[in-house]
């Protein structure tokens, strides 16, 4: 092009941006992060409580429990904590993972106070009133009928269900259908008095705001809440995975897939830094350093492994892999779908040929350096916007001590290939694996 | 001008308008659209799904990169390509860091100008467009989606498709037929770039002018035939489909165009009945009733009409119900004058929102290119307010009579539901 810009524009430092941190004498962890020139603010409560607090009989307690805080308490009647927020301009939403639950609003920066006081409120005061659990039991439902018309679900539900025998990561933190049939205004009340509370809790505030003004006020709101809050820390233990698993799941559907998933490190393991190279380099992309989402992947990574071995001769019409920071020993996932005509047992051979060819040689050094150059410059948008920079800070708050990121980050891009080549034989082995195929049935509907 | 909801614009001497919006304060990014008439209403009969096609396989190499490299040099910038084809246009943006603004752009100037369309990337871009058109029939959302734009739009309708054409029809496309396509909608006239970044327009205007000299100056494709729509009353269409767990409700019809004058009361309408969680179908069907997951509407005002559609999903055993409380709403907005004071709530906290649409530079560069696009001027977003301000109950009400007629809507139910009750 012959024209340019020219417009020199310092390339920033890569990684969390400065923030202020303290606790509270009640537990409460708060972590300030301001944008000065950020017209919005976005409140974050992070919970170190999910599925894996939950036990058979009570699946779905925590997802549950986040919906109820949005009906009401004494202060908020049901319906004024979505009012508050949506009258100012302001979004909300939460969601439920199986190590924690995350709650927030993003607001213009002059409302700042109304979802500071919305969470100092709920975090102790949610009413749960047994009617309101009534009413919400078929929204629950709902969602996880929306949720089982996807064939990907159903999978994703059963790898889980197979690959773990007693770890509560074993099911959905949508729970189980009759979990949710069956589970009492005085269950979900209990669960939220037992786990929710300042020790379990972090407070994340980023965006155009003060902290000299901000901090007191968090200090004066919250500090009033009494110490609460069970740890959560789960003790159970899945036991070694001795011998491949599989299942064959049938329904509608387009052309047939899978998932195949080894057991892999948890975020805290010395060999994490491997497997999100490893994921990098077999799928294309990793959630954690990523420009978008953190939630979203992209299909498309025509330089990955997978979409090479898969997609471009025509196996497959997507390929990809995921390694997901989990506080205990969680999977190491890939996922092709089958192009049409393509038979089941044909794409199973190829994505197993290719992984284990990952797990006997290891990632090339071009590879590694590809991977490293993609997950850095990816990491230098990750915190564009308060609502971004407030998830993220609280995510990494979830798997380890303030810095936890930055460390990983530095662990990811110093990792040796011999460690990575080692990590991968470890982890990718037969033995560890579990396969989840699906296929369509009925007649193909016409396009 | 840094203020983000001032949206300027120039056209160079090939006929390209060149917009330019400041991207906010505190953003490390940029994003660039070109956007051209080349959506799907173009597309010729028996060659359906050429525009889609087209836009996939343009964009994945280009220049002297293949779709690895391509992929490489993406991943390298930290960047994105997202490709978008609706009825009317085709886009193509791209997003990165505002410090790899040059080659951005340069890479966009080779996804417009000198796309590849490699055979082997025709014949992967079918295989997914095959999958893609599967998936449209299989899943209720998807499959109740294209049949509520069936029954609203007659054949020959520019909004009747959903551009994934058929099997054949894609089977049929060659690569002669995507460079033809390219070449005829691509042109500089009737397409525009769209940029949402630090530079001014005076320096977008000399960076386009060199990097986007290549554009032919051609008159833009003529505009589809746009078929009259003839009320025929009320039209529900069941789509029973087993093995789901959901029910998707549809209720929708044929709407306001965005250049109409009564926009903003249609809009307005739209925002009371689904728009947000203060709305009145997430309100009364989830937040009161309990029916559903979700419960909301949309309204799509486009340059040639428009739609609207409100919307549930639920259990066969609730999806009577449900059915029901969607369209006594869809009624009330048409019957009833909206209660001024939850006027004044919805409209405040749309007002509200225009700060939070420009956290990010993607976030504000989307209403950049609804500004462009439409040709709203300059000042529309600053000036969005005061309008909205200016809507009564009354004027929303004799609006919503006329373009959100449950009386001349179509309802789609498909699910786990039988053919008849």
């Amino acid at each position: 092009m012959a024209g340019r810009v020219g417009i020199a524009v310092a390339v920033p430092r890569v990684g969390p941006p400065p923030v202020e941190r303290f606790s509270l004498p009640n537990g409460l962890s708060v972590v300030l992060a301001p944008i000065p020139k950020s017209p919005t603010v976005s409140v974050w409560v992070w919970y170190r409580v999910g599925s894996k607090n939950e036990w058979p009989g009570v699946t779905g307690a925590s997802h549950w429990v986040e919906h109820m805080l949005f009906q009401g308490s004494p202060r908020y009647g049901k319906g004024e904590i979505d009012r508050a927020i949506v009258e100012v301009g302001g979004t909300l939403n939460a969601f439920t993972d199986t190590d924690f639950t995350a709650y927030f609003s993003t607001v213009p920066r002059e409302h700042l106070s109304i979802p500071l006081d919305i969470e100092s409120d709920r975090m102790t005061r949610a009413t749960i009133a047994p009617s309101e659990v009534e009413r919400e039991r078929t929204v629950i439902r709902s969602e996880r009928e929306g949720n089982e018309n996807w064939p990907e679900f159903r999978v994703d539900e059963q790898i889980y269900a197979l690959a773990y025998q007693r770890h509560p990561y074993r099911w959905d933190p949508l729970g189980y259908p009759d979990d949710i049939l069956a589970l009492t205004p005085a269950d979900l009340a209990g669960y939220y008095h037992r786990f929710y509370g300042t020790r379990n809790a972090t407070l994340v505030v980023s965006g155009g705001f003060d902290p000299a003004n901000v901090a007191p006020e968090v200090r004066r709101r919250f500090s009033r809440l009494p110490l609460s809050g069970e740890d959560p820390t789960v003790r159970v233990v899945e036991p070694p995975q001795r011998g491949a698993r599989s299942a064959t799941l049938s329904g509608p559907g387009t052309t047939p897939f899978l998932d195949a998933a080894w057991r892999a490190p948890s975020v805290s393991d010395p060999l994490a830094p491997a497997a999100i190279l490893l994921d990098v380099v077999l799928g294309g992309e990793t959630r954690l350093f990523a420009p978008g989402s953190a939630w979203s992947r992209s299909p498309e990574h025509p330089s990955s492994r997978l979409y090479r071995r898969l997609v471009d001769p025509g196996l497959a019409v997507q390929a990809g892999s995921s390694w997901r920071p989990r506080v205990h020993p969680g999977l190491f996932s890939v996922h092709a779908q089958a192009a049409r005509g393509v038979a089941l047992e044909t794409l199973e051979a190829a994505v197993l040929d290719e992984v284990d060819r990952l797990a006997r040689d290891g990632p090339t050094a071009a590879e590694l350096r590809e991977a490293r150059t993609k997950i850095v410059a990816g990491a230098a948008l990750a915190y564009e916007g308060a609502s971004k920079r407030g998830f993220r800070l609280g995510y990494f708050a979830m798997f380890g001590p303030p810095g936890s990121e930055s460390d990983l980050l530095r662990r990811v891009l110093a990792v040796s290939p011999r460690s990575v080549r080692t990590a991968a034989a470890a982890i990718l082995t037969p033995d560890q694996r579990t396969v989840v195929r699906y296929e369509p049935t009925g007649a193909t509907p016409a396009a | 001008m840094n203020d983000p909801f001032w949206v300027e614009g120039t056209a160079l001497d090939s006929g390209l308008e060149v917009f330019r919006q400041a991207a906010p304060p505190s953003a490390r990014s940029f994003s660039a659209s070109l956007v051209a008439p080349a959506g799907w209403a173009y597309d010729p009969t028996g060659s359906e799904g050429l525009a889609i096609v087209t836009s996939l396989v343009q964009t994945a190499a280009a220049g002297r990169r293949d779709r690895v490299e391509l992929a490489r040099f993406l991943d390298r910038h930290g960047a994105t390509i997202t490709r978008r084809v609706s009825s009317e246009t085709s886009s193509v943006t791209v997003w990165g860091p505002s410090w790899s603004f040059d080659p951005l752009l340069e890479l966009l100037a080779d996804l417009v100008f000198r796309p590849r369309f490699d055979m082997s990337d025709l014949a992967r871009v079918r295989r997914q467009v095959f999958e893609r058109q599967l998936r449209e029939s299989s899943q209720p959302e998807s499959r109740a989606e294209r049949e509520l734009l069936a029954m609203n739009f007659p054949p020959g309708h520019p909004y009747r498709a959903t551009g994934l054409g058929t099997r054949r029809s894609v089977s049929g496309l060659r690569r002669s037929d995507l460079a033809r396509f390219h070449r005829d909608h691509f042109s500089a006239e009737g397409s525009m770039l769209v940029v949402t970044a630090r530079p001014s327009l005076a320096d977008l205007r000399r960076v386009a002018s060199a990097g986007f000299a290549e554009f032919a100056r051609r008159s833009p494709p003529p505009t589809p035939d746009v078929p009259a729509l003839r009320s025929t009353g009320p039209k529900e269409r069941r789509i029973p489909m087993e093995g789901r767990a959901q029910v998707e409700i549809l209720i929708g019809g044929a709407s306001l165009p965005r250049s109409d004058e009564r926009y903003p009361e249609a809009f307005l309408a739209n925002e009371v009945l689904g728009g947000s969680l203060l709305s009145r179908l997430f309100q009364r069907v989830r937040e009161r009733a309990g029916l559903a997951y979700h419960a909301s509407s949309d309204f799509d005002a486009l340059r040639w009409g428009g739609h609207w559609q409100a919307r549930a999903g639920t259990g066969p055993e609730r999806v009577r119900e449900a059915a029901r409380l969607v369209a006594d709403e869809v009624r009330k907005i048409r019957e009833r004058p909206i209660p001024s004071t939850e006027l004044r709530r919805i409209r405040e906290s749309t007002i509200g929102e225009l700060p939070l649409s420009i956290e990010t530079a993607q976030g504000a560069h989307s209403l950049a290119v609804d500004v462009a696009y439409h040709h709203l001027g300059p000042t529309f977003l600053r000036a969005w307010p005061a309008t909205l301000r200016a809507v009564t109950p009354r004027r929303i009400r004799a609006v919503a009579s006329e373009s959100m007629n449950v009386a001349a809507s179509a309802t789609v139910l498909a699910g786990p539901i039988p053919l008849r009750d």
